[in-house]
Parts: structure tokens; C-alpha cells; sequence
């Protein structure tokens, strides 16, 4: 092989294009302005190749468009579908293409030609290779003067690929990750501001509680309690249709109307269908929210809400007892002018949770979503845990199912805390009833661990009390009945001593003076003495009295 | 289980009471006491086997001492057991009533 005349060629060709090379490689790599740049570098390898027009294609999702162009027509935007085309081949098939009549190649694209006007004689189009595969092409049109290009120059088209790719590689990597930055920036932020919507956490054992864990940055979800004047507490939780900065934005909005309504102590039915005509106004089409509102008073242990479109509220007592309180009310924002009914519950003794649907819609390892029955059964399994373990152990167990939405989760702790009953029965007024009832209570006490001496004398305490009712209240030995529970809530224990006679007057049942010695009395005193309090009033439901006597339990092993 | 009797013992009349004292008989312990202060000028109630006793029986007992100081007699509560002196002390009886673990000695 005679290599003299090419190698002299080459090398000619190889100290023209070193320095080309140095510097395209630079400037690429360098540059702030990559089209400018891209711009520069195409014109520089159009002149270099000798060619009448240079193009740099890229991949954008199905398209090649071009982005840089040389030459007698701009045609920068030119997008063709990726495959299409010689340069699609070249970019499918990762492969230099050198075709000497474009127009009896299967693959060329004319109708570009036909309508830039450009007569595309010859091509040469080298892929932009990168590590992940080809990214886009360098292709260079027409060899001035007439001729073809060659090996020689599908050689030098490759060689000039090679820096043109990294330097786009690297230019789309960068602004990838500058994206990335501002939009973490920016989403933190947000996220910043709406944690800075949501209520501080109260202490001091509060009855309300939540919390909300988002499942992106930021959150279509919220929920919101504050105080009122007349001791009522407020209460609010609301989930935004839709997730990301659309839901976000409306969720501030929803937010602030929901607590602009609620400080005005409207009944809930009122709060919701305000916020509803509030929120018409302004929502995007398609955009909803569904949100719970109500009030929880500590006093009566009452709550009271509307629900529109949000999942059932659950009440649960100690006794893991479950009852559900479905939406009665559409979701907010559909139309003005909708009703938004009334519900409510008394909370003695059993705690409400109000939750998102993030929260049902947890996937457990099998696929399926928790429901409100899964979520009902971990509650129960709870049901004896004070109210801020008992939320930290329901998140626990929701993350470790998977969650897929934002979660937020309220908790309306009623008024008495652990409350186990302990003794239910109800016996004829009758003296010889007595051994048996005093039976009955000292077993049950044993059976918490009372030490017999406190449980002697509670036994004591509640015999002269029935005693007391069958002399007394019933005025003498009848059918008539008394009912005894016994409960201990709080690790007080409460006497509940119930009769169905005429109602007593409760100042005329007092203890007597203990230093004064005789027979009569003696037993409201023995009660006075053994409890820690002790109530008599009418019975709630009008007919009868009910004495209430309480005792608190000390540390086990402590004299109480 | 319900025991009351009287009995003598020397020179006392001793009414023995056992089980539980409550309102379903606490009238006839009172009954009982007061024969026995009737009968006799030194009464002793032995509460020994007593295994409970509520406000109706301790009236009883207070019924009887008053009686027995309003005439000038002897009245003693005999060994009581502890479920009985837990209830004198809750009642702050067990220093009014004269209390003693044996007959012998206890000047009649």
C-alpha cells in the first residue's frame, strides 16, 4: 500500500483539525451559552469539512430536532420523528452514515427539501455518541465544489462528534441538576410555608392532636385546631384533590378560609356551606377538596362536625367498640348553595379519628389498600394506649405499609382517659342481697390487685351506701332494684350507686360529726371516711338517684 | 353464716356474734345486746369470729354502750378481729369503746 501521498494528506488534515479539535473541546466544555456556542461550532465544522450546510440533531423524547444549523437555510426547530430520516439511522443504528445521492437513499426525508428550497446532494452524518447511547447527530450537506465526501472526512465528521457529545451530554447533566436545585429549593419553601399554616403541637394533654406526613414535598392536605372565647375547641382537616403545587396553592387558600369561617363559631353545617360558596368562586375546574369541620367541647365531651366528601369519621371507645360516621355532605367546591349536614357524638370514654385518604389508601405487602376496616382494626388494637403514643404507633404502623398519598391524621381525645369497667350489677333492695354484693365487689377489686385492707374498706363504703338507700331512699326492704357499676378510669375507681326511688335531697344526707357518738349516720360517714369524693344527685334521666363515689388508686404497694 | 348467742362466762354475759354483720340482722344483734344489758351487769360482746360488720351492727354496739353507761354497767367488745377493728378505727370508735383480749382481769 502506497501510504505517502495520503499519510502527508492526513497528517495536513491532522494539524488542521488538532487545533480545531483543542478548541471546539474547550469552548463546548466551557461555555455558559451552550446554543450560542453549538451556533459557532457548527459553522466552524461546516467550513472545516468543506460543506455547504452543517446541522446538529438531538434526541428529544420521539423527536430528533435540530437545535444548531450552518449554511444557506435555518433550519433549527426541524423536527423529525427519531428514525426518520438518514440521521435518524444514524442515530438507530449509533453508526456514521455516508450517502453519496441523498435522493436514491430509501431513508432520505425530501420533503425537507421541498420546503426549504436546499438541494441536498451528498451527506455525511456521524451519531453523537455518549456512555447511554447516542443522544443526537452531527451531519454535514454537500461537499463544496461538487465533489464527495470521503473516508477521510467521515473519520474527521466522527472525530469532531466525539467533543460536540460530551459537551451537550454534560450541558443537559448540568442543567438536569441546576432544575433539580431550584425546584428542591423552591418546593422546600413551599413546604415551609404550609407546616407554617398548621397549628403548633399543644401539651399539657390537650384532646387534640395531629399530624400530617406528606408524601412529596409538599402537601394537598391539611388540618387546623384553635381555640374559641367560649371554651369550645375547633377543628378542621381537609384534603385537596390532586397532588403537587396546584393542590398546594388551593389548600393554603382552603386553609385560611376554613379558619377565617371557623373563629366566627358558626354552627358546622354554616362553616362548611360558607367555605363552599367562598371556594366556588375562585377554583379551577375539576379542582375539589374534601374537608371535615366541627367543634369538640372539653366540658360536655361533646363533638360535633360536617363532613363534605372526606372518609368516615371513627369514634373508638376503650372497648375497642367502632362506630363510623360516614360523609353526609359533598365535597367543597362543586357547586354554591349545597347543604352540609350536622353530625355528632359524645366522646366519654372513647377517643374520634379523622383521617385522609392517604391513610386508607396505604398498600399493605400484598398490593391491597387498608380501607377503613384496616384502619379500624389497628386502632382498636390501641385502644389502651394514652392519645399521643397511640398516634405515634398508628404512624408507625402506616409506614411500615407503603404511602402513596399525603396522610394526615386528627385525634379528639374525650374526656376520661383509660376507663375499664370493672362490675355491673343490679339486685333487689333487700338487706340479705347485701353479703352477696359485698362478695361480688371484693372479688372484682381483688381481681385489679386492691390490696385487701382498701378493699375492705371500699366494700364497707358501698354496703352502707346500698344500706343506706334500701332504710332511706326506698324506706325499707323492697322489690324495687339498685344497680352497682364500677369502673376505674385514670386509676381512679368510680362507684356508681344507682336507685329508681323518689328523689333524695341531697342536703339532707350528710355525714354526722365522727366525735359524736351515736348509732345514726354512722354510715355516710364510714363513706366519707373511705372516698375520696362522693356526689348524690338525681338521676340523668330523671327518675331515681345516682351516688357517685371515687377513690383513687395509689402506686402499687403505696398506702393510699 | 349468721351466729349470735349468748352465754356466761364467770361473772359476764357474753354475747357471741359471728360472721357477717350487716342490715339484714344487724336488729337482732341489737336485740340481743340489749337482753343481755337487761339481764346482766356486765355484758361482753365477743366479736372474735366476726369476718365483717357494717354501720347497722356498729350501731348496734354504740347502742349498747350508751345503754349500759346511762346504768351505771359493765360493756366490753371481746378480741375483735381485724375486719372489726378496721371499721372501729374508720368510725374513730376504737378508743370510745373499752376493748379487751381476754375476760380474765377485766374488772367486771
Amino acid at each position: 500500500m502506497n501510504a505517502t501521498a495520503p499519510g502527508l494528506e492526513a497528517a495536513s488534515l491532522e494539524q488542521r483539525m488538532l487545533p480545531l479539535l483543542a478548541e471546539l473541546s474547550q469552548q463546548l466544555a466551557l461555555s455558559l451559552d451552550l446554543e450560542q456556542t453549538l451556533l459557532q461550532a457548527v459553522t466552524r465544522i461546516a467550513a472545516f469539512m468543506e460543506a455547504e450546510a452543517a446541522a446538529v440533531f438531538l434526541l428529544e423524547d420521539d423527536w430528533l430536532v435540530c437545535r444548531a444549523s450552518a449554511g444557506p437555510v435555518d433550519v433549527r426547530g426541524l423536527k423529525l420523528p427519531r428514525g426518520r430520516g438518514i440521521v435518524g439511522r444514524a442515530v438507530v443504528q449509533n453508526a456514521c452514515q455516508m450517502v453519496r445521492d441523498a435522493h436514491a437513499d430509501p431513508d432520505f426525508a425530501g420533503n425537507v427539501d421541498d420546503r426549504t428550497g436546499f438541494v441536498t446532494r451528498s451527506v455525511l452524518c456521524a451519531p453523537l455518541s455518549t456512555a447511554e447511547g447516542p443522544i443526537g447527530a452531527l451531519q454535514v450537506l454537500n461537499k463544496q465544489g461538487g465533489g464527495l465526501f470521503d473516508e477521510r472526512d467521515r473519520d474527521a465528521l466522527r472525530l469532531l462528534a466525539a467533543p460536540t457529545a460530551l459537551a451537550l451530554s454534560g450541558a443537559r447533566m448540568a442543567e438536569k441538576l441546576l432544575e433539580q436545585t431550584r425546584i428542591q429549593r423552591e418546593l422546600t419553601m413551599a413546604r415551609r410555608l404550609q407546616r407554617s399554616l398548621l397549628p403548633k403541637r399543644r401539651r399539657g394533654g390537650y384532646p387534640v392532636l395531629a399530624l400530617n406526613l406528606p408524601a412529596r414535598e409538599i402537601s394537598g392536605d391539611f388540618y387546623d385546631f384553635f381555640d374559641l372565647p367560649d371554651g369550645r375547641i375547633a377543628f378542621a382537616l381537609g384534603d385537596v384533590a390532586g397532588k403537587g403545587l396546584d393542590a398546594a396553592f388551593l389548600m393554603v387558600r382552603c386553609a385560611s378560609l376554613l379558619r377565617w369561617a371557623g373563629k366566627e363559631g358558626l354552627a358546622p353545617s354554616d362553616w362548611l356551606a360558607r367555605v363552599n360558596d367562598e371556594l366556588g368562586e375562585a377554583i379551577a375546574a375539576g379542582m375539589f377538596v374534601c374537608a371535615v369541620a366541627g367543634y369538640y367541647d372539653p366540658r360536655s365531651g361533646e363533638a360535633v362536625w360536617a363532613n363534605a366528601g372526606f372518609p368516615p369519621v371513627q369514634r373508638v371507645d376503650r372497648e375497642g367498640e367502632v362506630a363510623l360516621f360516614p360523609a353526609e355532605g359533598p365535597p367543597l367546591g362543586i357547586l354554591p348553595g349545597l347543604v352540609f349536614p350536622e353530625q355528632r357524638t359524645g366522646l366519654a370514654g372513647a377517643s374520634l379519628y379523622l383521617y385522609s385518604d392517604g391513610v386508607t389508601d396505604v398498600r399493605d405487602d400484598a398490593g391491597g389498600t387498608l380501607g377503613v376496616e384496616g384502619v379500624t382494626e389497628i386502632v382498636r388494637g390501641m385502644s389502651l394506649l394514652a392519645p399521643e403514643p397511640r398516634l405515634r404507633a398508628l404512624v408507625r404502623e402506616l409506614r411500615q405499609l407503603t404511602v402513596t398519598d399525603d396522610t394526615t391524621l386528627m385525634l379528639i381525645e374525650g374526656p376520661s382517659g383509660d376507663v375499664r369497667r370493672l362490675l355491673e350489677l343490679s339486685f333487689p333492695a333487700r338487706p340479705e342481697e347485701l353479703a352477696g354484693v359485698r362478695h361480688r365487689l371484693s372479688e372484682a377489686l381483688g381481681r385489679i390487685g386492691v390490696d385487701e385492707a382498701l378493699s375492705r374498706e371500699l366494700v364497707l363504703a358501698v354496703d352502707e351506701a346500698a344500706t343506706n338507700v334500701i332504710r332511706h331512699a326506698y324506706g325499707g326492704p323492697c322489690g324495687a332494684s339498685i344497680e352497682l357499676r364500677l369502673s376505674l378510669e385514670d386509676g381512679e375507681l368510680r362507684f356508681g350507686l344507682r336507685d329508681w326511688a323518689p328523689c333524695a335531697d341531697p342536703a339532707k344526707v350528710q355525714p354526722r360529726d365522727l366525735s359524736d357518738c351515736r348509732p345514726g349516720g354512722l354510715g355516710v360517714a364510714l363513706i366519707d371516711a373511705v372516698m375520696d369524693a362522693w356526689q348524690l344527685a338525681p338521676a340523668r334521666d330523671g327518675r331515681g338517684n345516682l351516688l357517685t363515689m371515687r377513690k383513687r388508686l395509689g402506686p402499687p404497694g403505696e398506702e393510699p | 353464716m349468721k351466729q349470735c348467742s349468748t352465754e356466761t362466762r364467770g361473772a359476764w354475759t357474753a354475747v357471741v356474734l359471728g360472721g357477717e354483720v350487716d342490715l339484714s340482722w344487724s336488729q337482732q344483734v341489737r336485740r340481743a345486746v340489749l337482753d343481755a344489758l337487761s339481764a346482766s351487769d356486765s355484758v361482753a360482746v365477743d366479736l372474735s369470729a366476726v369476718g365483717y360488720i357494717d354501720s347497722s351492727g356498729i350501731a348496734a354496739l354504740v347502742e349498747g354502750f350508751q345503754t349500759a353507761r346511762g346504768r351505771g354497767k359493765s360493756f366490753v367488745l371481746l378480741s375483735p378481729s381485724d375486719a372489726v377493728q378496721a371499721v372501729l378505727r374508720l368510725a374513730r370508735l376504737d378508743k370510745v369503746f373499752r376493748i379487751v383480749d381476754a375476760l380474765e382481769g377485766a374488772g367486771a
